[in-house]
């Protein structure tokens, strides 16, 4: 059975209601205010981070294009820097000389996803230099991937023609292995991994459209 | 027969009528209240970082204080917790989208800690404690105090971790190529180990104040009945 309806209760909540719709409703409009004026200066920050990472992996570069991957393996040119993952920087000297692609690739690491750049040689099929981006490596363990001169040195021409795998410190014997940091195992496959994932997919996609790439077009 | 032992134990110092100063020291968010203890431990490993947060935390602090004390009096009572969430957690998104805007790195470096600030038990203390209750200037005085309070522990406990775990001072070196840095330091125990050699620094400071004005305060009780 149902009682009669309490007024008292529903004109109490009426003043609530319209406090929390005016406050929710303040609220939005200065997250709106800040999202709009702060959206042209994030946008160019992170262009500029990347340049950075870029200019740092292709050592005489001058200018870049965005390249987009479609689904269908076809590249158009982006203006901004459209979406990670689906996309390649490649890199020309101040001649317009075609230096190398750039790529983004990511894998799970020790404690996180560890987020690294890459660069590489369409010609030569290497890789030829790599730069950690994001990462939660243990300071002092995990995260000499970042800094660490000798594992560093294993991108300075890194086969790509075959898979690609991280071997125990002190064990590489092929150009294709990279030698993990002692004490850093875990670390150091995620990035064997990654680099393997992402050339793999990306490699051919270059080499269909290597001629329009090194055209700068 | 041996002289009564004084029974006083030094509790929180009184505040004061200054409500920056109260923030700042007296009130002190971390080494006397003991508030936000997460951010404190997580991201003090480096000096940029741990002033990163503490200025972050003010502008939320000064931000929320602000505007809840100019509402405080629309409110009706009952969805006051509601309504200072609403608030913070803007202020905390504003902050997002500041700290990203002036440097990605920096942004970067917080992680997920810029977020959790609208978790940090600091701003919603004074939001309740403080800015519900006081005017709109004293409010905005508090939240700097504060604000500026824990930016101020924060880089003590940055400053010990990131001298010993790196050897370097924001990032210029202290100690010369020739220092191995102790690791530890920048991990969460170094986090703990930190905190507990500022917090007994402190503790020990302030029970030695007290000591010193109860033995004042007795020497002149001394005095007084020796005239009379």
């Amino acid at each position: 059975m149902s009682g009669p309806v309490n007024t008292g209760h529903t004109s109490a909540a009426i003043p609530m209601i319209k406090v929390l719709g005016i406050v929710s409703l303040l609220c939005g409009v200065l997250i709106v205010i800040t999202q709009i004026t702060t959206l042209g200066r994030i946008r160019h920050n992170q262009e500029l981070l990347m340049r950075e990472s870029v200019e740092q992996l292709l050592p005489g570069f001058q200018k870049q294009i965005v390249y987009g991957v479609e689904p269908s393996g076809d590249l158009k040119v982006l203006q901004g820097l459209g979406v990670e993952g689906h996309r390649f920087f490649a890199g020309y000297d101040n001649s317009g000389n075609f230096l190398g692609v750039v790529i983004e690739t990511s894998d799970r690491g020790y404690a996180d996803v560890i987020q690294a750049m890459y660069a590489y040689s369409p010609d030569s099929q290497t890789i030829t230099g790599f730069q950690v981006v994001d990462m939660r490596e243990t300071p002092g363990l995990g995260n000499r991937i970042g800094s660490d001169k000798d594992f560093l040195d294993n991108f300075k021409s890194l086969d790509a023609k075959h898979p690609i795998s991280a071997v125990k410190h002190g064990a590489k014997k092929n150009p294709w292995e990279i030698d993990a940091i002692s004490g850093a195992t875990v670390s150091s496959r995620a990035v064997g991994r990654m680099l393997n994932k992402s050339v793999q997919a990306m490699a051919p996609i270059v080499a269909k459209n290597l001629d329009r790439i090194k055209r700068g077009n | 027969m041996s002289e009564p032992i004084s029974c006083h134990t030094p509790t929180a110092p009184p505040t004061t009528d200054n409500p920056f100063l109260n923030g700042l020291w007296k009130q002190n968010p971390v080494f006397v209240q003991v508030l936000g203890m997460c951010p404190t431990l997580a991201i003090t490993n480096s000096v940029r970082n741990a002033i990163a947060m503490g200025l972050a935390t003010t502008f939320v602090l000064v931000f929320s204080n602000t505007l809840i004390s100019a509402v405080r009096k629309l409110i009706p009572n009952q969805v006051r917790i509601a309504s200072y969430i609403a608030i913070i957690a803007t202020s905390v998104t504003i902050v997002d989208y500041l700290v990203k805007a002036i440097s990605i790195p920096v942004y970067k470096a917080l992680g997920p800690f810029i977020p959790l600030i609208v978790a940090n038990c600091i701003i919603l203390e004074r939001a309740e404690a403080y800015a519900a209750k006081k005017p709109v200037v004293k409010s905005m005085l508090d939240g700097f105090g504060m604000g500026f309070g824990f930016a101020f522990a924060l880089t003590c406990l940055g400053t010990v971790r990131e001298v010993l775990g790196a050897g370097t001072w924001l990032g210029f070196p202290v100690f010369g190529p020739h220092f191995e840095p102790w690791v530890l330091f920048v991990l969460p125990p170094g986090g703990f180990i930190a905190l507990a050699i500022w917090l007994l620094t402190f503790s020990s400071w302030r029970s030695w104040r007290m000591k010193r004005k109860l033995a004042e305060e007795n020497s002149q009780l001394v005095r007084v009945s020796e005239v009379a």
